[in-house]
Formats: structure tokens, C-alpha cells, sequence
């Protein structure tokens, strides 16, 4: 059976129906039985304005990231297409309009550009759509079509998900097979060049497909959630938007809060009471959040917040991915407010991610930020996801009877620093909450040793986290025992670490990843240990003061090498192994 | 700081690439552009037999790599058709709505097929010879041991015949007035070349004895997939039908262009045409003979690239006239088999 890892990438502008496209194609495939790796660039604008790319690797075998070049690009738009053509591989296919229908300048059509090694593929996109539905506006059924013709694609997968996502439009599905069919039959008819070929998807994988935001989703839902507070904000939106869809049906709620204050407030209002709450925002909404993240923190409250990290500081940008909110998210509010912060690295830790938070935030009585970034939001990944929800329903430390009464110590001292917590309504616990500092008893308490006590307790609780049952603090990949470089990777990116650990191991380089999924409480010794193994350390991440860097250096008071890049697009894995490359060369130069 | 020159060649084979490669090393500061409607880089045509030979990588025919062309900074526009050329204004526009400027032109475009106009509406069931696709097919359509009918015979035709009957299979040349194409053969000579085809092991049917061909059919069942019919009710049956009556000039996005036509691209010795910036070279062109007085079409590897190469040597300051450098008369061994001098290249 021939491998197959196939990168295709589709270009238009919005409202073109490019990210559609993508979303149709990779839907279609993972239907027919392969792995699937996605990502979507959009603008913030709604329509008509900037670029729209959706990439999506198709595999045979688990793959970690996106590939720097891809195979297949299509070209809604010459405009948006032109700077994209040199992602194109040698022998790999650039498809495109054949023609435009106002007049060109020298170069602003997609084919001036098309490199020799390339292989161009015009299609009469615009003209096929208009024959089969009278419309313009089915031109990326066209490339659908033309796409899954070219490749000797069966037609049945497209038809199960066009007439799946237009089941309620009366006669658009038609249409758009219809669409799908001319950009079909033509692409099947086209010789083809290029040495792109779909090998058989093989043994049938059983997966889901899923972008990181649904996975959390999910994940709350198989965990149980209550009530989810939120106000949208890109690119955390689609957290609620699923939520607002599945949890009424299982007698759930949710709001939609007036800002994010209130969001986060009552999350913790809810949290009290015993609900799995959780609410979901970005950078910005973190940031207003970080003063009530602090009462949860003294009052002990669970309460789980889902970041999803974009390009800023301030508004930023707000459809670009970044990983620069490691730092509110680890230290943002004032005082010595201690929380677990988790950064799921894939889809499918999304939903493990997502689903553990409820259990620590109740275990450990403690806001969990679970922080992602737009890159994990958006991308989808097949996953096969367990049948039966693996997370505990209730994970609330138990109340034994005689904890309760007239002196129920709602924040009594503990061996593991956790007191047990009574529910509001709750015969014989009767208790004080409060934003102040306080004693057992939940009084308002000023006194230094109250203070030191209590944010010793505060503190040490959480470190039982790093060995929450079923959960993965981290792991590593790779050689075993020293090597010549590591690679110490969190969150999204790092799939391109792995990339890039796998290149190096091919060059005959020695090398492992270490993936650190529990940013806080940090497991230092793990780290430390994976740093002692390492004749160099590399830590690349979206941000550009390497907080994660300066995390680990801070943590391990070790030296690190960092790769940062802000380009609002995710790591390249070329760029990460030229850096692994650059860094076991120069170990070697100092061996000899 | 001026602008560079911009040169534009349209057509990438032989020619093209010559002209493109001289234009570059004689004018390095210039701008230079090599239009193609083939959405293949320049490949070697004369190869193509190879693909009956098995070879069905077209990567394995393409004469340069593609850093070839980064590396000479020619910018190679493939799968792009010109449609029409403003000689007054020197731009052209292209088929997808591009307007492209030049300062000179060299229009090697060379030539296509030659179909007569009474076999034409049976092009569909023929299987033609002037593309990668289009050997790939022919040979996907041919069984093992199976039959060609090669009709016309021109010496495309027969340098391909020869390889098919090397692997082992059989071949039929229908002969009429175009085979042996370009090669002017007197007609007191002709039963020689005949002759010599049968010894090289072509099975030869005289066209012009059965009143030529009338149509060309499908197989019904049981019988051969291609019908070749002629006028006198016979007929003769094979796997695959190839017309081969010789090449036409590829030009008609030069009509309007206010250049002078007659069946090619009229050009001076020098290969200038009645537009000062605009040159041409190859089989698009007919090339005025102060000796004889009459313009002369030349064809064969050889001659196309020492055309290409002179284009593009009086486009940047020469001005050469054009000698023909290959001998174009067929040639019969003494081993009793015919010989073209287009069938040698490189």
C-alpha cells in the first residue's frame, strides 16, 4: 500500500467560499478513511476583503503538523494566489482560474508566476459553475470537484458531506453536487503531470474530525459541564457556539454574559454552588478576567477558563495565532495567586485537556486555565476519540459527616492542603466566602500567620496536580539518553517540534522532544531531567520573549536556546530542524 | 536608471529555447519571457517514440531542469496562449486577458499538424503524435504486438514507424502525396523510397492506387478498433490510425498583427519580418532566398536551432543572414534503407 501525506492548500478571498472548500475536502477524506491535519488563515474582516488559505494535510499515517510545502494549491484568487505559488513543491500541482474577466496587467494573473518544476493545471472554474448552477458562486464546489476527479477520488464521500451540510437548504445540496460533478468530470479527464497520487486510505480509521475548539467542547460536555458563561471573542467563539447547541439538549445552560467580567464572575459564582463551570475567552478577555481569577484563587473556588491565544498585545491581531499569553495566563492578576495552567499540544489533548480541567479545578478547588491558540482552535485533526467519557463525574474531595456542623472549617488545614468543601444549602455547612484573607473557618483574618499559612496552602495543593490521575504532565519523544539536542515544546506548535525531531533523528542527529503539557505547577524535576539529557536545548515558540523560555530558565536555572517568531502563522518545521541542525553542528565543533 | 529591454519569445521548443538562451547571455541586463501554450517545459519532441519504448515519466524528455530557467532568468509562462499581437503598440494579449509589453518579439511557435480538410471531421478517431499526451495515449491504445496505420508517412511519421517496428510491431504506412514530408522527392525516385520502406519492414499501401483515403471508421465488434477506408471501397484495419501529412505553421494569433503572412511568417534573411521588433524562427516562418527569389520554409532539429539562435543574435545588434546548416534531401543507404536528416538531432 502506497503512503500517502498530501499537503493541499486553497487560496481565495473572503467570501469566495475557500475556507468552505477546505472544510468540504477534508471532511470528504477523513470520511474515506484518512488522517487529516487542517488549518484555516482568515482576515478579521467578514467579507470581501483579505485572503482566506485553507491547508490541509491528508495522510496514511499520523502526522504532527502542517508541511512548509505543500503539493496541491489551488488559486481562487490571483491576487491572494500569486504570493502562495512558492509553497508549491517540484511535480506538485497549481490549479487556477483559466481566465479573467476584466483585464490583466503584466504578471497579476496566477500563471505568470507558476514555477518551472511546477505543474499548471487551468481550469475554467468560473465557467463550470456558471454552466452547472447558473451561479459564480459554486466555484469551490468546482475545485472540489475538480480536485477529487484529478486524483481519482471517489465521489461518494463529497456527496455524503455536501448533502450532510445542506441537509436544511432546500435545493443548495443539489447544486452544489451539481458544481461538484462539472469540476469532476473535468478534473478526471485531465491528464495529469504532476506525481501527486492518493494512495488507498487503508485499514478503515475510525475518527472523528475535529478542530481543537470542538474538541474542548466536547470534552466539557463528556466531562459533564453544568453552565458555561461567555462573551465571544475570536478565536475562543466556537467554544460557546458548540456548547450553545449541545447543552440544552442534556438540560444544561449557558449564557451569554455582557462582557467578560461578568462572564468569569459567574463562572466562579457557579463554581461555588457545585456546578462544572466554565467560560471561555482570548488574550484580551483574559486579561479583563485576571482580577475575579484572583477571587477564585482566595476563595478556592473551582472554575475552568479556556484561553485561546491570538496575535497581540491590545486588540492585536485578531485572526492570527500566538502564543504570547503564557505569562497573564501563568502570573496575570495581582498577589500570590496560584492556578494550574494546561496547554493541550493537539486536537485530541484539546478534549483530554478540556475534560481533566473540570476534574482539577474541583479536585484541587482552584481556577485550571486551559490555554490553546488560534492555530490549535482552528485546526482539525481526525481523532479517534473513546466511546465512553474517560473523566471522573465528580471529583470534589469527599465530605466526611463529621466535618460538617457548627464548626465546619470550610478552609480547614489538610495533609494535602485541599479542605473539604461544602455546597451552599448543604445542612451543617455553613461557611464564609471571601475575598479577603481568611482562616479555616473562612473569617476575615489579617494576621500575618494566617496569611503565611494560607498561601502555603494555596500554593502546595496544587502540587498534587502533577500527578493527576490520567493525565499526561508531559512526555518525551524520540532517543532515549543523552542527546546531541532537545527540544522542549508546549502548546500548538509543538507538532512542529516533533516534525522536526523526526528530520533530525533522519539526519542522524540525536535527538528527543519533550512536550510540557502543565505549564503550572511546573514539573521541574521532569524537566530538569530532560535538560541534563540534552547537549543542547531548543525551545521554539509564537511569542517574542520566550516565555516559555524564560519559564523553564526560571524554573530549572538552566540555559536554554530559543527560536521565537511572531509571524501570526504557526512554526515551520524546516526553520525549527534548520535550528536543531545549526545546534548539533555546533556541539560537534566544540567536541572536536 | 533605464528600464531593461524586454524580450519575449513566444513558443518553447527548439527555437524558443535557443533564441531565450542567446538572448540572455547577449543581453544580461534585459528582461526575457518564453510563452508557451504546452504545459510542459521544453521537451525533446524527436524523444517521444521512447514512450512505445515504455518511458512514461515526462520528466525523463525535459531537455533543461527547472533551475535552468531561474538560474538564466527566463520567466516561462506555460499552459498560456497568446491571441493576439499589436505590432504598432508591441504588446500582446494573452488568452486569460494578460497584456503583456515588449520590446521585441520572436515568434517561434512553430507547428502543428497538418490535417486535410476532408479527413478532418475523423480527427476523433485518430490518435495524433504532436504532445507528450499525445504519445502516451496512442501507446496506452496499442496492444502488445498490435497494428499501426500510419497514414501519410511524413518523416515524423516514419521515424516513429521506425521504433515501432524495432519493439515489434506492426506498422502500415498509407502512402499519398505527403509522405516522405518535407522531403521533396522526385517522382521518378518515389518506387526507390517506396521500395526501401517495405525493406525497413513497413508494410506499404499505395493511397493514391485505392483514390486515396475517404474515412476512418471505428472497428465493429470482432474486428480491429480502427477502419481505414479509401475511396475504392477497400479498406485495411489496424489498432491505432496516426495521421502524419506533415506540419502546418502555428500563427494565428499573428493575423491582425500587421505582420506580412503567406503560409508561415514572412521574414528577411536576417529572420526580421515587415515589423522591425518583431522576429521569427523555426517552422512558423518563411525565410526570403535572395538566390531563388521565393521564401523557403526549413525544417529539422538542426535548422530550427541555428534559426533561434540567429533571431536572437540580430535581435540584440547582429545583423546575420540566415544559411541553412543542414542538408535537407533524403538519403538511401547502401544498406537499401532511407535516411532523413531530420531524424538526427542534439
Amino acid at each position: 500500500m502506497n503512503k500517502t501525506d498530501i499537503q493541499i492548500a486553497i487560496c481565495g478571498s473572503a467570501g469566495e467560499g475557500t475556507i468552505a472548500a477546505g472544510d468540504i475536502l477534508r471532511s470528504a477524506l477523513a470520511g474515506a478513511g484518512y488522517r487529516i491535519i487542517a488549518f484555516d488563515a482568515y482576515p478579521a474582516e467578514i467579507r470581501g476583503f483579505g485572503k482566506c488559505v485553507a491547508r490541509l494535510r491528508v495522510t496514511t499515517e499520523q502526522a504532527y503538523s502542517l508541511k512548509e510545502k505543500s503539493d496541491v494549491l489551488v488559486c481562487l484568487n490571483d491576487e491572494h494566489g500569486i504570493p502562495h505559488i512558492g509553497e508549491v513543491r517540484d511535480y506538485g500541482a497549481v490549479i487556477y482560474e483559466e481566465k479573467s474577466i476584466v483585464p490583466l496587467a503584466e504578471g497579476a494573473h496566477v500563471s505568470a508566476h507558476i514555477l518551472p518544476g511546477q505543474v499548471p493545471y487551468p481550469v475554467p472554474i468560473r465557467e463550470l459553475s456558471e454552466r452547472a448552477t447558473g451561479a459564480v458562486r459554486s466555484r469551490n464546489m468546482v475545485v472540489v470537484g475538480y480536485i477529487a476527479g484529478l486524483f481519482g477520488l471517489s465521489r461518494e464521500p463529497f456527496y455524503k458531506i455536501v448533502d450532510l451540510k445542506f441537509k436544511n437548504k432546500g435545493s443548495v445540496a443539489a447544486q452544489n453536487r451539481k458544481a461538484f460533478d462539472a469540476g469532476y468530470d473535468l478534473g478526471a479527464d485531465t491528464f495529469k503531470l504532476d506525481d501527486v497520487e492518493f494512495g488507498a486510505p487503508g485499514e478503515m480509521f475510525q475518527a472523528t474530525m475535529l478542530n481543537g475548539n470542538a474538541a474542548v467542547a466536547r470534552g466539557c460536555l463528556d466531562a459533564g459541564i453544568d453552565t458555561f458563561f461567555g462573551y465571544p471573542i475570536t478565536p475562543a467563539t466556537t467554544i460557546m457556539e458548540k456548547l450553545a447547541s449541545e447543552m440544552p439538549k442534556r438540560g444544561k445552560r449557558l449564557l451569554q454574559t455582557e462582557d467578560e467580567i461578568a462572564a468569569i464572575a459567574t463562572t466562579i459564582g457557579a463554581g461555588y454552588t457545585g456546578a462544572r463551570a466554565a467560560t471561555a475567552t482570548s488574550g484580551p478577555g483574559l486579561a479583563l478576567m485576571s482580577e475575579m481569577l484572583g477571587l477564585g484563587v482566595m476563595a478556592e473556588v473551582p472554575s475552568v477558563v479556556f484561553v485561546s491565544q491570538r496575535g497581540g498585545p491590545a486588540t492585536g491581531i485578531p485572526t492570527k495565532t500566538e502564543q504570547a499569553d503564557l505569562n497573564i495566563a501563568l502570573h496575570g492578576g495581582h498577589g500570590d495567586a496560584p492556578r494550574i495552567v494546561i496547554a493541550p499540544t493537539n486536537v485530541d489533548g484539546c478534549y483530554r485537556c478540556a475534560g481533566k480541567a473540570f476534574e482539577m479545578a474541583e479536585r484541587y478547588q482552584t481556577p485550571v486555565i486551559v490555554l490553546l491558540d488560534l492555530y490549535l482552535s482552528n485546526r482539525y485533526e481526525t481523532v479517534a476519540l473513546p466511546g465512553k467519557s474517560p473523566f471522573e463525574a465528580d471529583s470534589d474531595k469527599p465530605l466526611a459527616k463529621q466535618d460538617l456542623g457548627a464548626g465546619y472549617k470550610r478552609f480547614a488545614y489538610t495533609d494535602d492542603h485541599v479542605s473539604p468543601r461544602a455546597l451552599p444549602g448543604m445542612a451543617g455547612g455553613m461557611h464564609v466566602v471571601t475575598g479577603l484573607e481568611h482562616n479555616e473557618l473562612g473569617r476575615v483574618n489579617e494576621q500575618p500567620d494566617v496569611h503565611e499559612a494560607m498561601s502555603r496552602k494555596r500554593h502546595e495543593k496544587l502540587r498534587a496536580a502533577l500527578d493527576h490521575p490520567d493525565f499526561t504532565v508531559y512526555k518525551r519523544f524520540g532517543d532515549e539518553g543523552p542527546v546531541d539536542v532537545g527540544i522542549l515544546g508546549w502548546g500548538s506548535s509543538f507538532g512542529e517540534c516533533l516534525e522536526a525531531m523526526f528530520l533530525a533523528r533522519r539526519e542522524g542527529i540525536r535527538c528527543a522532544a519533550l512536550k510540557v503539557v502543565m505549564l503550572s505547577p511546573f514539573p521541574v524535576d521532569a524537566v530538569t531531567a530532560f535538560l541534563d539529557d540534552c547537549g543542547a536545548v531548543l525551545v521554539p515558540e509564537l511569542n517574542y520573549q520566550g516565555q516559555f523560555a524564560q519559564l523553564v530558565q526560571a524554573e530549572t536555572c538552566r540555559p536554554v536556546h530559543r527560536y521565537n517568531r511572531v509571524t501570526g502563522t504557526p512554526l515551520r518545521v524546516e526553520d525549527i530542524y534548520a535550528e536543531v541542525r545549526r545546534l548539533a553542528l555546533a556541539a560537534t565543533r566544540k567536541a572536536a | 536608471m533605464s528600464t531593461p529591454r524586454h524580450h519575449v519569445v513566444i513558443g518553447s521548443g527548439v527555437a524558443g529555447n535557443q533564441a531565450a538562451e542567446t538572448l540572455r547571455a547577449r543581453d544580461p541586463e534585459s528582461r526575457v519571457t518564453m510563452i508557451t501554450v504546452s504545459k510542459l517545459p521544453f521537451f525533446n519532441r524527436y524523444d517521444l517514440p521512447r514512450v512505445f519504448r515504455g518511458e512514461r515519466d515526462w520528466r525523463k524528455f525535459v531537455i533543461y531542469p527547472a533551475e535552468y530557467y531561474r538560474d538564466n532568468r527566463i520567466s516561462l509562462r506555460r499552459a498560456t496562449k497568446v491571441v493576439g499581437v499589436d505590432g504598432e503598440r508591441r504588446t500582446l494579449t494573452l488568452d486569460h486577458n494578460e497584456t503583456i509589453r515588449f520590446d521585441t518579439l520572436l515568434v517561434a511557435s512553430g507547428a502543428s499538424a497538418y490535417m486535410p480538410a476532408e479527413l478532418a471531421e475523423y480527427q476523433p478517431l485518430m490518435h495524433g503524435f504532436g504532445a507528450f499526451r499525445d504519445a502516451i495515449t496512442a501507446a496506452d491504445a496499442l496492444p502488445k504486438d498490435g497494428h499501426v496505420i500510419l497514414m501519410g508517412g511524413d518523416t515524423i511519421g516514419l521515424d516513429l514507424g521506425r521504433t515501432l517496428l524495432d519493439i515489434g510491431y506492426r506498422v502500415t504506412v498509407i502512402a499519398e502525396k505527403h509522405t516522405f514530408w518535407p522531403h521533396e522527392v522526385k517522382a521518378e525516385d518515389r518506387p526507390r523510397y517506396i521500395e526501401a520502406l517495405a525493406r525497413m519492414g513497413f508494410e506499404v499501401v499505395d493511397g493514391h492506387a485505392r483514390g486515396e483515403i475517404a474515412a476512418v471508421r471505428a472497428g465493429a465488434p470482432g474486428l480491429s478498433p480502427r477502419r481505414v477506408v479509401f475511396h475504392d471501397g477497400s479498406e485495411i484495419h489496424g489498432d491505432i490510425a496516426m495521421p502524419f501529412f506533415g506540419v502546418a505553421p502555428a500563427l494565428d494569433f499573428m493575423l491582425g498583427s500587421g505582420v506580412d503572412i503567406e503560409r508561415g511568417l514572412l521574414v528577411q534573411p536576417n529572420l526580421r519580418t515587415t515589423n522591425e521588433a518583431i522576429y521569427a524562427a523555426g517552422d512558423v516562418c518563411q525565410i526570403w532566398s535572395d538566390t531563388d527569389k521565393r521564401y523557403h520554409f526549413y525544417h529539422g532539429w538542426k535548422n530550427v536551432r541555428a534559426m533561434g539562435e540567429l533571431a536572437a543574435r540580430n535581435i540584440t545588434g547582429a545583423n546575420e543572414p540566415w544559411t541553412p546548416i543542414q542538408d535537407e534531401s533524403l538519403q538511401l543507404g547502401s544498406d537499401g534503407r532511407i535516411h532523413s536528416p531530420f531524424w538526427e538531432y542534439a
